[in-house]
């Protein structure tokens, strides 16, 4: 007895009753929501699809985008930080941005709490709750899917969270293979699609993922998985000599296995197309978004420029044609903040304005890098030849001497001459939207072009009242002497090219270097663009007939390489970019065509942080990302205005590819934390 | 017995000592009779009333107690006593469940003679430890008043976790420290070392225990003891610095050596050396300057003791004041005191009561008051630093700071004063704070004060069960202590300036004003905690049969502890700590001669889960009584004791340092979250996640003992063998994958430490005529090996701490010099920077041909050291007594850094020590630029001098590994007793001068500071060095 009551005396818990505890979190409505927030917390910066640079995050700039500032070699930026070129050139080391990985895991402890605890809390329905806890599934299962995307196999947690007391032994959780984490993402979006209760959001919850964000990031994982890097280094189809494949031989697990697969399984593709089609056929009704035909130039835009009749798109209405729409806007729309995330069908994942905690990780300050100096921009962002001469003239052909430098293109040159203000051939007015005194080789491009390029001449929009200059249009030249050329600083555009994408015309920072005065854009994650543009590529690959279970089970696909289903993919995006379709002849070949819908890609995704991925799982990298980046000759003033047009090699951009940047490295001490743990080929494991 | 036949006599007589003097008042009390006796007056004489065949009992402090029956008609009892010779077999001994004889103790157990430390002469109790107690290893880490005391743990550091302390009790009462008590009032001290005797603390008593007992009153005449005593302070080693003129050219060459233009251009050393122009041009000695030679401090007890029939007391109270070495302002003494001084104020009152015949009470109320000043020391920044931010003053916290800017400014910075007036400041460049010069921050900077106080209470009942069975007796103990202290710190600072160089035209000096004046501006801080205590013990012994002696205990005791100040908003810290144990004991023993003990200890802590809560704790210890076995006693008379033991048991420690309750988690809101469309959410998450499964860490102890009492009880030796291994140390797990995706590390009890030693003891008395020594001797040796700790996977086996020792020192082994650039090429690449010859030269030990992290392995031994020796010597001849004690300690080594040490890898901040530099790699072309000798020698003792930090040279290795280990004179004694025969008829008892020093003498092989300072920068207050002239008188 007296021990009894003695022993309830070193009882400290009814101190502790007050204390908040997983049960009054879980009960409450607020808390749990807070719980799920925080959850989600962790996918912004390193861990955003769309960003800008910081310490480890730069997949937006692959062999398309470069940033020139930040690098205390060419200015006087200070301290040594990682600049692009470090970052190009495989500078980067084990610490370097290893937040992305302590993160992602970090979300995924919290979102494991989260789907076993949500079920307790009476102040939820059970719709409710089953919707959130399918939240917290999408969560933990994207955070794997960005691990995998960026570092390759990883391990994957015990359902229920790691039990952390016991021995480091058993904590050693060692990766899983590709394949088998792609097919647990798929798995867990496949699960959590099913307790998310909506396709759509209202407005108050519209950066909830839906049932279609499950879907879409299942279709990524199962892309992945059967893209060459992990599905038996394959290149087009082939071992591509030129390609070393070493990789998947040396990427091994603890016991020696290996984690990419060796052997190619077309099935996978069948599989992806299949994830893709349960997007396109989901009753979501996801459709590009495209802005109405304008007949009339107001304060922020041209009248639609009508892309040149090919017969068929410029004579029918949307979907089926552009006759309708003004495709230089539906492009510009999704990206400058003038549509709102509700109103945007092409949405299929967005992390709103979450992407970033830091404003210098945004696309605030993407936007930011890219306005020109005279409009205070940084003038730091820009864009390299290889990315101009992807874009289309306007009546589908390539544009002339494209990649003329690299191996001299198909051997046309590059346009001579100028627009000018007098009366002619070569008057501005006939080269819509060109200004007065700009290259002829901007001239009739594809409206993308002219919704993402900010070449040399190009007018800059510069609406915003509250701007002491506000009403103007003018063009922007990047000649040395001129205000937005060469500079003695890390200020200029390293090929005389920039970047317009993102860019509201109403976009402007203040003299003192305030962002306030740039709209605030959300984020692009995945877009429906991109599921077309995947079902194209992965039905390309097919050259038998697969049927395959819809997601849900409702219904099974047949899928084989048809072209009808090839057009299904690619003319919806073509439409939409007021582009011409492919010709018979490129449809039929099927490696004709993948080389199109990769250019499509590089020219639809440009700057989202697709491409950096996209040349990685086609292991294009070790050729695209090491080629001699070309820009023009910025050195010339505007007097040598024809010598600036020259295309030559940017020097001081230098690149490379060894095959240790097909993955992040992991970091040393994680590596010494979990002996299960192996590394990625061609990085240390210790000091 | 009748009552009838016992008549009352009147008993009168005369006591008187060895030499027939007589005793002034001796004890006479009845024998078995509560409160009746009676003391002898001022010639000796006594009378008292007794019964027939009633025992007297004689007993005077130092002499043996005699007993005398009162037979019939015998009127005069005339007594001389024997001075006491306490022999090693009678000698008591403090254990934890009361006292015994040592020939009975079968556990680990080291009774302190209280005189053999009252031989030293400190403030502090624990600074007498080292080298006197076996089984103690001791460090003194300061001399600053105040906080000069020691660390120290019994039988060395046997656990990485949060506690390696020992458990200290007083009067049966939990302390915090030793250091607050009165040497004077010490009964007793003992150290409890193996499992079988720390048993009965169960969890407390992982560490060792220590057991103080405070003196009680004795019925008689009121015995009166006075002390005082001066010291006179220096330092056993203080660093010295080379002067302006070699620390000028000394930069010039650090600077040369690498390529660098020169400071200091000829002419200006000779500016320097003719001190034509001090304030651009000063050569100033700022240790000289601030320092005085020495410092005193005074040091008075006094104590009153007796008692009457029922009730006993003993009062004491004492007075400590210790001065500070620092110079102060002499026009600001009358304001304010900047020194570092310490006062303490120590009281006691021990009061018994018998409220029946088998019914004592015993109240206890002790406390201290003092007093610790010391410099303002104001840390100042930059202008530009200070733009930055709105608060222009910054405490340093740390007093010890002002030996840091005396090492960092040299004697070229600046003046002490301008010329003019101004104080000055040196703004040495941007990034770098600024300056003060030590005269500024130490004696015009304000003041600081710290105040504590300690008052400590306890009720302890003792009730005599004899009525219910003979031999059990019930000890109930109550205490209560609060503790209280507060600081209060005066800053100020007067306007500073820098001096620019002349105007050439007018000759003029610019004065920059770097700092504006500050008025005097104070803050303050508390501190405090309350402890309360309940200890049950039941207590039963018993012979039978006149050979079987058994014993039994019982004891129930409970804690709290509860910090009242500085608390936080934590709830957790507002729960008092608890713990509750039971113990118990049996013993038995045949004639003295075959013992077993069996303890055990049931402990509970609040800061574990249900179900991890309590540990059960037993521990058993055997002894042989070899010598009072008859062959022995037959074969070998000379043999007093001759004894063997053995213990073996298993102790708990719940001691998790500042943490409570690791079983909980903790959830928390935060601004990290989300926005869904609908404004921001905040996010909850862990901010420490729960560590369900943490309980006790537990001792196995294993103890091997031998006691030996030989020669007519001259010689007596005590060794004893330990083992012990420690698991489910608590740790932090600091290397969870990051991909566990947890935020906060749990805890865990996951290390494991094994530690084995020996300690020992010995004591030599022999007569030789009229002259009386003493020898004694004991020496500590504890070695520990890590057999488990939290680490992170590793490929290199000698980067784990397995198999190492617990703060083993690591470093890179360095190879010398490099010779030459060809060394260099030829010689594995080092990470740390360019190297050129005369640099250190790492070993590449994992031979992966790069130095770096990698190779770096441990190196020499631990800051702590493992062996602790002592040896001492003392004569008695006539009236002279005089003691003698060396003190040493070895297996230890440490690193030394720091911005003197690393000469110049501050710039220009920091000092040069005299003498470090002398064999330093110099090359030929600096030297022959300089006009000084080269020394191109890879062996050379320093390597080629860098202006600025040189990250290849400075780091740990090697090369700046020192050996620890001393040995020292630590304490002399010699005093003068008057004699008693004029004492006598001054109305006193004794009187006896004495003359001690402390630390007269130190070796070493290091010299540059006290090596026993725990330093590797040297910038402490010194040890200090005593001499102290004192008298003690007994009334």
């Amino acid at each position: 007895m007296l021990l009894t009551s003695c022993a309830d005396q070193l009882d400290s818990d009814k101190y502790f009753e007050d204390r908040k505890t997983l049960e009054t979190v879980f009960t409450s409505r607020q808390q749990s929501e807070e719980w799920l927030a925080y959850a989600y917390s962790f996918m912004t910066n390193e861990l955003a699809d769309v960003i800008g640079k910081g310490n480890g995050h730069y997949h937006c700039f692959a062999d398309d985008m470069y940033y020139g500032d930040r690098d205390p070699q060419y200015g006087d930026d200070g301290e040594y930080r990682h600049t692009y070129n470090a970052f190009k050139l495989g500078e980067y080391d084990e610490d370097t941005g290893y937040w992305a990985w302590e993160k992602a895991y970090k979300g995924i402890f919290q979102a494991s709490v989260f789907i076993h605890n949500i079920d307790m809390n009476p102040q939820m329905t059970a719709e409710e709750r089953i919707d959130r806890k399918g939240q917290a599934r999408f969560a933990r299962a994207y955070y794997y899917w960005l691990l995998l995307r960026k570092y390759g196999p990883i391990p994957i947690m015990p359902d229920e969270g790691i039990d952390y007391t016991q021995n480091y032994e058993a904590l050693s959780i060692p990766r899983s293979t590709y394949e088998e984490c792609a097919v647990y993402i798929a798995k867990e979006m496949e699960q959590a699609a099913q307790e998310i209760q909506y396709w759509k959001r209202d407005p108050l919850n519209i950066v909830r993922p839906t049932k279609g964000s499950c879907l879409a990031a299942r279709a990524l994982a199962y892309l992945y998985a059967a893209s060459p890097l992990a599905n038996g280094q394959l290149k087009n189809g082939k071992h591509d000599p030129s390609v070393k494949d070493d990789i998947a031989k040396l990427l091994t697990n603890f016991d020696g296995t290996h984690l990419l697969s060796l052997e190619y399984d077309e099935s996978k593709w069948a599989r992806a197309a299949a994830a893709c089609r349960d997007v396109m056929e989901c009753a979501a009704g996801y459709e590009l978004y495209h802005a109405p035909y304008n007949t009339v130039a107001t304060f922020d835009r041209d009248a639609t420029i009508d892309p040149p009749a090919d017969g068929n798109f410029s004579t029918k209405n949307w979907p089926n044609g552009w006759a309708d729409i003004d495709p230089y806007l539906s492009y510009r729309q999704i990206f400058d903040g003038e549509v709102g995330m509700a109103d945007n069908p092409e949405l299929l994942f967005t992390r709103g304005y979450n992407m970033c905690t830091d404003i210098n990780n945004s696309i605030t300050s993407l936007v930011a890098h890219q306005l020109p100096s005279s409009l205070n921009g940084w003038n730091a962002h820009g864009m390299t030849q290889k990315m101009v001469d992807a874009y289309y003239m306007n009546d589908g052909t390539d544009v002339p001497g494209k990649d003329s430098e690299m191996n001299g293109g198909d051997g046309s040159e590059r346009v001579q001459g100028w627009t000018t203000a007098k009366p002619g051939e070569n008057n501005f007015r006939n080269f819509p939207p060109l200004a007065a005194n700009v290259s002829l080789q901007y001239a009739n491009r594809e409206p993308r072009f002219y919704a993402s390029v900010a070449f040399n001449g190009s007018k800059w929009w510069d609406t915003n009242p509250s701007h002491t200059t506000s009403g103007t249009y003018n063009p922007v030249y990047y000649y040395r002497g001129g205000d937005d050329g060469y500079t003695n600083s890390t200020r200029y555009l390293r090929t005389g090219i920039g970047i317009k994408k993102w860019v509201n015309p109403g976009d402007y920072r203040s003299t003192n270097g305030d962002y306030d005065h740039i709209q605030k854009k959300y984020e692009t994650a995945i877009r429906y663009a991109d599921i077309l543009l995947m079902y194209a590529e992965c039905v390309n690959e097919l050259t038998q007939s697969y049927t395959i279970d819809s997601w849900d089970g409702s219904k099974q696909y047949t899928i084989s390489r048809d072209e009808a289903e090839l057009k299904r993919g690619i003319q919806p995006v073509r439409i939409r970019a007021g582009v011409p379709d492919y010709s018979a002849a490129e449809y039929a070949d099927r490696d004709v065509l993948r080389e199109k819908i990769k250019r499509e890609r590089m020219i639809e995704l440009m700057g989202e942080g697709k491409r950096y991925y996209d040349l990685r799982r086609w292991m294009d990298a070790q050729v695209e990302e090491s080629k001699i980046i070309y820009g023009c000759n910025i050195m010339m003033t505007a007097a040598q205005k024809d010598d600036f047009q020259k295309i030559v090699p940017i020097t001081n951009l230098p690149t490379t590819f060894s095959e240790k940047m097909y993955f992040w490295p992991i970091r040393k001490e994680e590596l010494k934390r979990n002996y299960k743990l192996t590394q990625n080929p061609g990085w240390q494991y210790y000091d | 017995m009748s009552a009838l036949a016992q008549k009352d006599i009147e008993v009168t007589g005369h006591v008187v000592d060895g030499s027939g003097e007589p005793l002034i008042g001796a004890n006479v009390v009845v024998k078995d009779v509560k409160g009746l006796g009676v003391i002898t007056d001022i010639d000796g004489f006594y009378k008292i009333k007794v019964k027939e065949y009633q025992t007297l009992v004689f007993s005077y402090i130092g002499f043996a107690s005699k007993e005398v029956m009162v037979k019939s008609g015998s009127k005069t009892i005339n007594i001389k006593m024997e001075e006491e010779r306490v022999n090693a077999v009678d000698e008591v001994v403090v254990t934890g469940m009361g006292t015994q004889k040592k020939l009975t103790v079968t556990g680990a157990v080291t009774n302190v003679n209280m005189d053999d430390l009252k031989h030293f002469s400190s403030s502090n109790l624990s600074n007498t430890l080292a080298g006197n107690v076996p089984g103690i290893i001791a460090m003194q880490t300061s001399g600053q008043p105040g906080r000069n005391t020691s660390e120290f743990w019994i039988r060395g550091i046997s656990t990485f976790g949060a506690g390696s302390k020992a458990y200290i009790l007083v009067d049966g009462f939990e302390r915090d420290n030793i250091n607050d008590l009165n040497i004077e009032d010490i009964e007793s001290f003992s150290v409890l070392k193996d499992a079988s005797a720390t048993a009965i603390y169960g969890s407390k008593g992982a560490n060792g225990v220590i057991l103080i007992t405070t003196k009680h009153g004795k019925a008689g005449k009121i015995q009166v003891n006075g002390k005082i005593e001066s010291s006179y302070n220096t330092r056993t080693k203080t660093p010295e610095f080379v002067d302006g003129i070699t620390y000028a050219n000394l930069v010039n060459e650090a600077r040369l050596t690498r390529n660098q233009p020169r400071y200091y251009q000829p002419e200006e050393i000779e500016m320097i050396r003719t001190g034509i122009d001090p304030d651009l041009y000063p050569n100033v000695d700022w240790m000289d300057l601030l320092l005085k030679d020495g410092s005193w401090s005074y040091r008075g007890n006094v104590n009153l003791s007796g008692g009457g029939n029922t009730s006993r007391y003993y009062a004491s109270i004492s007075y400590v004041n210790d001065e500070g070495m620092y110079k102060t302002d002499k026009t600001l003494r009358d304001k304010y005191d900047t020194n570092a001084n310490y006062k303490r104020w120590n009281y006691r009152l021990n009061v018994d009561i018998d409220i029946t015949p088998t019914t004592l009470l015993k109240l206890g109320i002790s406390g201290d008051l003092s007093k610790r000043n010391s410099p303002g020391m104001l840390r100042t920044r930059t202008k530009e630093d200070i733009e930055d931010s709105q608060n222009q003053m910054d405490v340093w916290v740390n007093d010890d700071d002002i030996w840091a800017q005396l090492f960092g400014y040299n004697p070229l910075l600046s003046p002490i004063v301008y010329s003019n007036g101004y104080m000055p400041m040196i703004n040495i460049g941007r990034g770098n704070s600024a300056m003060l010069n030590p005269w500024v921050s130490a004696t015009q900077s304000g003041y600081n004060e710290n105040w504590s106080n300690n008052l400590q209470s306890n009720v302890t009942l003792e009730q005599d069960l004899k009525f219910i069975t003979p031999g059990l007796k019930f000890t109930g103990r109550f205490g209560f202590d609060t503790y209280n202290s507060n600081w209060i710190s005066h800053q100020q600072a007067p306007a500073l300036y820098s001096a620019f160089p002349r105007n050439t035209q007018t000759g003029e000096i610019t004065y920059d004003r770097v700092f504006d004046q500050s008025d005097m501006k104070q803050s303050s801080g508390s501190d405090g905690s309350r402890r309360e205590f309940i200890d049950l013990l039941l207590h039963w012994d018993r012979k039978f049969a006149k050979v079987h002696n058994v014993g039994a205990n019982l004891k129930y005791t409970q804690d709290s502890y509860i910090q009242t100040q500085n608390i936080g908003d934590d709830i957790k810290n507002s729960i008092a700590k608890k713990n509750m144990a039971l113990a118990g004991q049996v013993t038995y023993n045949y004639n003295n001669r075959y013992f077993v003990d069996y303890n055990f200890g049931y402990n509970g802590s609040e800061n574990f889960a249900d179900g991890h809560r309590f540990g059960f704790f037993p521990a058993w210890s055997l002894a042989w009584n070899i010598g009072e076995e008859k062959f022995v006693q037959n074969t070998c008379p000379w043999i007093n004791m001759l004894k063997v033991r053995f213990s073996h048991g298993k102790v708990g420690n719940d001691n998790l340092g500042n943490e409570r309750f690791p079983y909980l988690y903790t959830l928390d809101s935060t601004d990290s979250g989300w926005d869904w469309g609908n404004g921001h959410v905040n996010g909850i998450h862990y901010t420490q996640v729960a560590s369900p499964n943490v309980t006790w860490e537990v001792a196995k102890k294993n103890d091997l003992g031998l006691d030996i009492v030989i020669l007519n009880n001259r010689f007596s030796l005590t060794v004893d063998y330990f083992h012990e291994k420690r698991t489910g140390i608590y740790m932090t797990r600091n290397y969870l994958p990051w991909s566990s995706g947890l935020e906060s590390s749990p805890r865990a009890n996951v290390g494991s430490v094994k530690s084995e030693g020996f300690d020992g003891n010995f004591k030599y008395e022999e007569k030789f005529g009229e002259v009386r020594l003493t020898a004694r001797g004991n020496i500590t040796y504890s070695k520990n090996t890590i057999l488990d700790h939290d680490v992170e996977n590793n490929v290199y086996p000698y980067q784990y701490t397995r198999g190492y020792r617990v703060d083993q020192v690591r470093g890179l082994i360095a190879e010398g010099l490099f010779k030459d650039y060809d060394d260099i090429r030829n010689s594995p690449r080092q990470e740390y920077g360019e190297v050129q010859p005369g640099d250190i030269k790492y070993k590449d030990v994992n031979g992966d041909g790069v130095v770096n992290d990698g190779d770096i392995v441990a190196i020499g031994a631990t800051r702590t050291p493992n062996l602790i020796y002592g040896l001492g010597v003392s004569v008695m001849y006539k009236n002279f007594d005089i003691n003698l004690h060396f003190q040493g300690a070895g297996k230890s080594t440490f690193l030394i850094d720091g911005m003197c040490v690393y000469a110049f890898s501050n710039n220009n901040y920091g000092q040069i020590f005299k003498g470090m530099l002398d064999d330093r790699y110099v090359d030929a072309q600096t030297a022959a630029e300089l006009g000084i000798p080269a020394n191109e020698d890879p062996n050379a003792s320093y390597p080629r001098l860098t202006y600025g930090n040189n990250s290849n040279n400075n780091r740990a290795s090697t090369f700046w590994l020192r050996d620890g280990r001393y040995l020292r004179l630590k304490n002399v004694d010699l005093g003068y007793t008057l004699p008693k025969a004029w004492v006598n008829k001054a109305h006193l008892n004794q009187v006896r001068f004495f003359l001690q020093a402390t630390n007269l003498l130190t070796f070493s092989k290091f010299k540059t500071w006290d090596p026993e300072m725990a330093s590797s920068t040297g910038q402490n207050y010194p040890i200090t060095k005593a001499v102290t002239m004192g008298v003690q008188v007994n009334l």
